[in-house]
């Protein structure tokens, strides 16, 4: 009934770090088998495509890895792994030139030939390279492009369920997985397994991410006894597309670049609100525009789909049309007018910048466990600069290549499987056929407004508790509400309910990472605790699944072992720039 | 608001490799609604087995495209507006791929056509060097810039008739990205691109149809692309390079 295979090296996902990870494990070992395993298509699905604004990279005349390093530090509010921050700024730089030089990805370029680094938010230098504002899409297509051409073992929709342990009890064994065409099972042993399955925060009522995230990655490790950090930290976009909630399109992201370049945002009276949060107007940074706009839609003010409108066309229509093409394009496609109408917007979340405790060489607590990309946590802090998230994929993607080809060459081993945990894995998954048919959608539904209304934005104490409680009504109620069609092939609403338990499993974390943080940094924003709290004594919060299904929950602090607050690795100290441009 | 009362008639294939046959359904009209919206509701709703694939919902990932109202599109970015005839939208799976279930595609012959066409990178540099001093204005990456934002979304290829005819054929997207290559300055496998170019199942078989242009939803002209390959090979042939 389980089909099963052997491999030297199991990657889970295929976007930047997945795709990266499988190129340096076989240039580092071209003996080794390698499989990939993931959800959707090669490529196709994850985010890595769907980075808009860039790569950060400290290339230009008068920046360096320090400048980079110091933003990264400063816009994570302190709260960064200081070593992984650094291997990211440092290792950003052969992972842009590899990328052009080696898998023949082309960037833009000034009229001189040379490359164009734009200006980003939270940034004291213009590094940011980029594609338009399609950077995503060439990054991803051109690694996918020499992927397939390696002799790697490709497991398309393959859903992975569980990492499982060997008989003993005290080893990683293997990962069981479900074909999403065939509906049935397949484990597969390694001697090394990345999690690169990437974040997403989608148990948000409004989402930017692809629609297959859905934290899985993150579920497992918890369920594996795996520590996550900065599990509170969701980074969400001011300018989310408000459709209606019928519609996938809604809280898709329309770009960053609307406001930097004049965009006003109204309220439903008409009323142009920015300049009464922040003398910056719609110009401030992620946050604090997506804390007026929800101050605004708590009052009441909204557009008729509970949101506020981006409006361009005071800009000249044609204009907006020339410089932002792709969206107005975008907008026009689900019957909007941007270049000369009001579209509704909403805040979105975008972005976990928690994720599995890992070192900045991708090893985690689990010897042969590694894990890079959005299911790492740690390279960020308290918030992502815009150009940090797809050098984070691609840099430790890479790394984790490496050190897996080295670790498996040195001592990987293949071990036999705790069969009664496959079997344990495979009731659970099969769950939903044993319960009567139930309405899966309408708990996403209450989930999602669940988490937004009261664990999104803006958050306090009353409110977390209220999120916690119905987490765990969610949850029992998840495991009574059953499938109508009974065929496992190709049957997207069990993966739906399966989406939906990973989910719920992460918000639990996400909820009592919320709670424990009594400050408000970078993207976590308690009303109840609104300073930031003392720099010099900061901490990141660790969480673990407890024996008996409850979330642990402890403080760390931050090492800073590079620099103190207080301290610059810039001689020239710091400015950063205002620019709101694009976004990862 | 009496347009929201309006009802959709949504017809939908459902089957797999063995057969399959059209199912009817009644969905109600929204304001906002894209053709993705309207399968998800059917699944959502009357018919929770039904498969289709997806995943960016913004034209980024190409992993939705089928066929509406006969025409090869992105589910995602289609507007019901754009493609209802009257009231009546007929769903399908892309032509000229073997299907898995339902609207769902198995896309791995036009993955491999890709590799087939060489429609990868060949490096002459590495990452100790310094990125490649290029003018976006210079012909050459003038042409490459010209084809290079496809997102293999398979629509051209469903809408090649050649294809239909030679299923061996390479077909437009995996030839549009050689031709980018071979307009690639920086690449070191020109000539093995132009003989897997030129094999029996390539460039040559192209009848310039223009169904690939047509249907391209980034306005791509794969035509345009494979023209410049046919030129360019015969170039190389006559000067014996090839």
């Amino acid at each position: 009934m389980v089909q099963r295979c052997d491999t030297d090296i199991l990657i889970l996902g295929a976007g930047g770090a997945g795709l990266f990870a499988a190129l340096h494990a076989h240039k580092t070992a071209p003996e080794l088998s390698i499989t990939i395993a993931v959800k959707g298509l090669l490529g196709k699905c994850g985010c890595t495509r769907m980075v808009q604004g860039g790569y950060n990279v400290a290339l230009g005349r008068g920046d360096s890895v320090e400048r980079h390093f110091m933003d990264t530090i400063e816009g994570g509010k302190w709260l960064p792994h200081q070593d992984m921050a650094w291997t990211l700024c440092a290792t950003a730089i052969t992972r842009i030139q590899q990328l052009e030089n080696e898998l023949g990805c082309f960037f833009d370029r000034h009229p001189d030939g040379s490359l164009h680094q734009k200006a980003f938010a939270g940034q004291s230098f213009d590094r940011t390279v980029h594609k338009g504002d399609l950077t995503g899409i060439e990054i991803i297509n051109r690694l996918m492009e020499q992927v397939m051409a390696l002799p790697v073992r490709c497991l398309e929709e393959h859903r992975a369920l569980a990492l499982i342990p060997n008989r003993a009890g005290d080893a990683l064994a293997g990962v069981l997985l479900l074909d999403v065409r065939t509906g049935s099972f397949r484990f597969v042993r390694a001697k090394a397994v990345l999690l690169a399955t990437g974040g997403g925060p989608t148990m948000y009522r409004f989402h930017t991410p692809s629609g297959d995230k859905a934290m899985d990655g993150l579920a497992m490790a918890l369920a594996f006894g795996l520590p996550l950090r900065d599990m509170e930290m969701v980074q969400f976009h001011p300018t989310g597309l408000l459709a209606g909630m019928d519609t996938r399109m809604t809280g898709t992201v329309l770009e960053e670049g609307l406001r930097g370049a004049g965009g006003y945002l109204l309220n439903g009276d008409g009323h142009r609100f920015m300049f009464d949060y922040d003398a910056g107007g719609e110009r401030a940074t992620r946050d604090i525009v997506s804390r007026a706009m929800y101050a605004e839609i708590r009052a009441g003010r909204t557009s008729p789909n509970g949101g506020v409108f981006i409006s361009m066309g005071h800009l000249g229509a044609d204009n907006v049309r020339n410089q932002f093409k792709g969206m107005v394009k975008r907008c026009a496609d689900c019957g909007f007018d941007l270049a000369a109408g009001r579209v509704e917007v909403v805040p979105t979340a975008h972005y976990l910048m928690g994720g599995v405790v890992c070192a900045a060489d991708t090893t985690t607590e689990v010897p042969g466990l590694f894990v890079a990309g959005e299911d790492a946590g740690g390279a960020h802090g308290a918030n992502r600069l815009g150009g940090n998230g797809v050098a984070n994929s691609t840099v430790f993607g890479g790394i984790a290549g490496d050190v897996m080809a080295e670790f498996v060459e040195r001592e990987g081993v293949l071990r036999d499987p705790d069969k009664a945990r496959i079997d344990h894995e495979i009731d659970r998954t099969r769950h939903p056929f044993t319960q009567t048919l139930g309405n899966i959608n309408a708990l996403r539904e209450q989930l999602m407004t669940t988490m937004w209304e009261d664990v999104g934005v803006m958050r306090d104490a009353s409110g977390i508790g209220r999120a916690a409680r119905r987490m765990s009504e969610l949850k029992t109620e998840l495991m009574h509400t059953g499938l109508a069609n009974s065929d496992p092939i190709f049957n997207l609403t069990w993966h739906d309910w399966l989406n939906l338990r990973s989910l719920i499993q992460v918000s639990e974390v996400i909820i009592a990472a919320a709670l424990s943080r009594e400050n408000s940094r970078g993207a976590h924003f308690r009303e109840d605790f609104s300073a930031p709290g003392e720099l010099l004594s900061s901490y990141f919060t660790v969480a673990r699944q407890g024996e008996r299904d409850g979330v642990q929950l402890y403080h760390k602090p931050v090492q800073f072992n590079i620099v103190r607050p207080g301290q610059s690795l810039t001689s020239e100290g710091h400015t950063i720039s205002n620019a709101v441009e694009g976004l990862t | 608001m009496a347009e929201l009362s309006d009802e959709l008639e949504v017809a939908v294939w459902q089957g797999d490799r063995a057969g399959g046959a059209m199912r009817i359904y009644s969905v109600p009209q929204r304001p906002s609604q894209t053709v993705l919206d309207v399968v998800t509701w059917i699944q959502r709703n009357v018919e929770p087995g039904l498969s289709y694939r997806f995943a960016c919902r913004v034209g980024m990932c190409g992993s939705c495209a089928m066929m509406v109202n006969g025409q090869p599109r992105w589910a995602c970015r289609t507007h019901i507006k754009a493609a209802l005839a009257g009231n009546h939208l007929e769903l399908r799976p892309l032509r000229n791929l073997p299907v898995i279930k339902d609207l769902a595609c198995d896309m791995s012959e036009f993955f491999h056509k890709w590799q087939q066409a060489e429609g990868r990178f060949y490096p002459t540099a590495d990452r100790h060097e310094p990125v490649a001093k290029i003018s976006p204005a210079s012909p050459r990456r003038a042409a490459a810039n010209k084809g290079i934002e496809c997102i293999n979304c398979a629509a051209c290829y469903a809408a090649c008739d050649v294809v239909a005819w030679n299923p061996g054929y390479l077909g437009p997207a995996a030839l549009n990205r050689a031709w980018t290559l071979l307009n690639d300055v920086r690449d070191g496998a020109q000539k093995r691109r132009q003989r897997a170019v030129l094999q029996n199942n390539g460039c040559q078989n192209c009848h310039s149809m223009q169904g690939c242009a047509s249907f391209c939803p980034v306005a791509l002209n794969p035509t345009a692309a494979i023209a410049g390959l046919k030129r360019t090979a015969l170039r190389a042939i006559r000067q014996g390079q090839v």
